[in-house]
């Protein structure tokens, strides 16, 4: 397979998610039996189904409504929420909550990196990989439920201001980077891709050499560490919905959950489509620093490519 | 080792045997559980065998054989999915058509969205009677395919992809035998056993995190029948027992169902390893 292949693949995926997204909601919502208003909210929830089609175009068709939510989202409109929090504009619910949500993110992020770093530069010893594994095997709600019993203990049930709210944000951290198998695979898997790679016979020629293998190995292991590193933050970023909600961290995660409990399909729409334009740029990053990791392997000099 | 005692029987008959008393628990579950009997209510094991009573004096045995009903059935059905995806996509790579291309596409679209994001999105539009966790484990297994499929196709990819077809038919094997013996049994086994292990523990602890958040917030939840219960009422029930209700033996088996899963997954992953 051709080396752009990959990377024309994931650019045209980055350029389709955010159309697929709500094409796929639209069409599921006609697809499925019933009326897509009763769908968007049962009658015993909401009533007034008539005035709800109305509202969201529903009434018009599936094709109209599409364009017309997405014109809309392009314009940065996604309608008020009507249950979550009646009349507020969902676009401000949503930039409320996003700072919290990268906040966490980031922060889960760096135990990850950290033990991806060490793990490839041989500094994390191979006989605490089972510690990891172990640590993994525990899924986040159980861990999220642990952290959520220490802040109560300590700092009670509404404690969620100052110092409290930033202990149950770095607690959320900890338990997004350690459970279901994120910092394992980061550790396990970063190593394996670089033990690989330096077995190669080039790297073993670049050390007698003289040769720094890390140097040599790099640009070749990179697109795949990058991939790595991209399903690490989507991992991340599915379970701050758990994390958040046991938590009490008001983030996107949260709203996205109250917005599906409470059957508030406008908040649910315009947070998955936030999700799908972040999974798009993150796509578009990967395939950037592959077709630029390629053109550097091949300009460098003879016998790298 | 040729005589010696093969470690991956002993995980095989492990996982097999905790698989086989969940399908069993799922069995015995009642469809509704008792009456409220607030008398006999937190009862400790030894007072009310074999795990003692909730704060309604209901025997918390029941959620757990209830909890078992739910998870048991949608579980094994996602692992299947994910092995089936596996096999076509490591299939597709030794036939060398352009049909990988369109597989990896499709793993790209599928794979670069947050499941949990998905699956609200799918439990939201359900319509109300379709609220089971089948729909959303089957939803989750589809999530988790790609990462089948791409570790299924590199492994068809090493054996030599097209090459290695090629080579046994020139030795005379026939077609079926080639592509379902040599490169499914054979090869891709452990790829698929392992990942269908991975996706039925993970759908279990997903249908455990969807309940406790509905639970928590007091609302049905999206899994299951407000009639019946999941796994989740018990830690929810357990964690009260850190504001001084006297529950622990409920958060104990929530915890030891969860370890039964993940012991499970486990076992079956090593048995399935390749040699």
């Amino acid at each position: 397979m051709s080396w752009w292949i990959r990377p024309l693949v994931r650019i045209i995926a980055a350029l389709t998610l955010p159309l697929a997204v709500p094409a796929v909601i639209t069409m599921a919502l006609w697809a499925l039996p019933g009326d897509p208003a009763e769908i968007i909210c049962p009658p015993a929830i909401c009533p007034g189904t008539e005035a709800l089609a109305q509202r969201w175009g529903l009434d018009q068709g599936p094709v109209y409504y599409y364009f017309n939510w997405l014109s809309s989202a392009i314009q940065g409109d996604f309608g008020d929420s009507w249950r979550v929090m009646a009349g507020e504009p969902v676009t401000t619910l949503r930039w409320d909550s996003l700072p919290t949500t990268a906040a966490l993110v980031l922060l889960a992020l760096i135990p990850l990196i950290l033990g991806g770093v060490t793990a490839a530069a041989g500094l994390l010893p191979r006989r605490l990989d089972p510690l990891w594994q172990g640590m993994g095997l525990v899924p986040s709600v159980i861990l999220a439920l642990g952290a959520a019993a220490y802040v109560q203990l300590t700092y009670g049930a509404l404690s969620s201001d100052g110092w409290p709210a930033m202990v149950r944000l770095l607690l959320g951290a900890a338990v997004l980077g350690i459970s279901d198998g994120a910092l394992a695979g980061a550790v396990v898997g970063t190593r394996s891709v670089f033990e690989e790679e330096i077995r190669s016979r080039y790297v073993q020629i670049a050390l007698l050499r003289g040769e720094s293998p890390v140097a040599n190995a790099l640009p070749n292991v990179l697109p795949a560490l990058i991939g790595q590193f991209r399903g690490r933050i989507l991992h991340v970023l599915s379970g701050a919905v758990v994390v958040e909600v046991v938590l009490g961290i008001p983030g996107l995660g949260d709203l996205l959950w109250d917005g599906t409990l409470l059957q508030d399909f406008g908040v649910v729409l315009a947070a998955a489509w936030a999700f799908g334009l972040l999974s798009a740029v993150l796509l578009l990053f990967q395939a950037t620093c592959e077709i630029l990791l390629a053109l550097y392997v091949r300009r460098s000099p003879v016998g790298v490519a | 080792m040729r005589g010696g005692i093969d470690m991956r029987n002993i995980w095989l008959s492990v996982g097999l045997f905790l698989l086989f008393v969940l399908l069993v628990a799922s069995g015995m579950a009642p469809e509704f559980v008792s009456t409220p009997d607030l008398e006999r209510r937190y009862l400790s094991p030894s007072q009310a065998p074999p795990f003692g009573n909730d704060d309604r004096g209901i025997s918390i045995l029941e959620y757990a054989l209830q909890g078992a009903k739910i998870v048991t059935l949608p579980a094994i059905l996602s692992g299947l999915l994910v092995s089936v995806l596996a096999i076509v996509s490591g299939l597709s790579r030794c036939a060398g058509s352009s049909f990988d291309t369109v597989i990896q596409a499709f793993g790209e679209l599928v794979g670069s969205l947050p499941r949990m994001v998905v699956i609200l999105v799918v439990a939201l539009m359900l319509p109300p009677d379709w609220k089971r966790l089948l729909p959303i484990g089957l939803t989750w297994a589809v999530l988790a395919a790609p990462a089948a499929m791409d570790e299924a196709a590199a492994t068809a990819g090493r054996l030599g992809g097209a090459r290695f077809v090629e080579a046994l038919r020139a030795h005379g094997f026939s077609a079926v035998r080639i592509y379902l013996y040599h490169v499914v049994w054979l090869n891709l086994r452990s790829v698929i056993v392992r990942q269908a292990a991975e996706v039925g523990m993970q759908v279990v602890f997903l249908e455990i995190a969807l309940s406790y958040l509905a639970v928590s917030r007091n609302e049905p939840s999206f899994t299951h029948s407000d009639s019946s219960y999941s796994w989740a009422t018990l830690l929810y029930q357990g964690y009260t027992a850190f504001l001084d209700v006297p529950l622990f033996h409920s958060l104990y088996l929530g915890l030891g169902l969860v370890g039964v899963v993940a012991l499970m997954a486990q076992s079956i992953r090593i048995a399935a390893r390749a040699r």
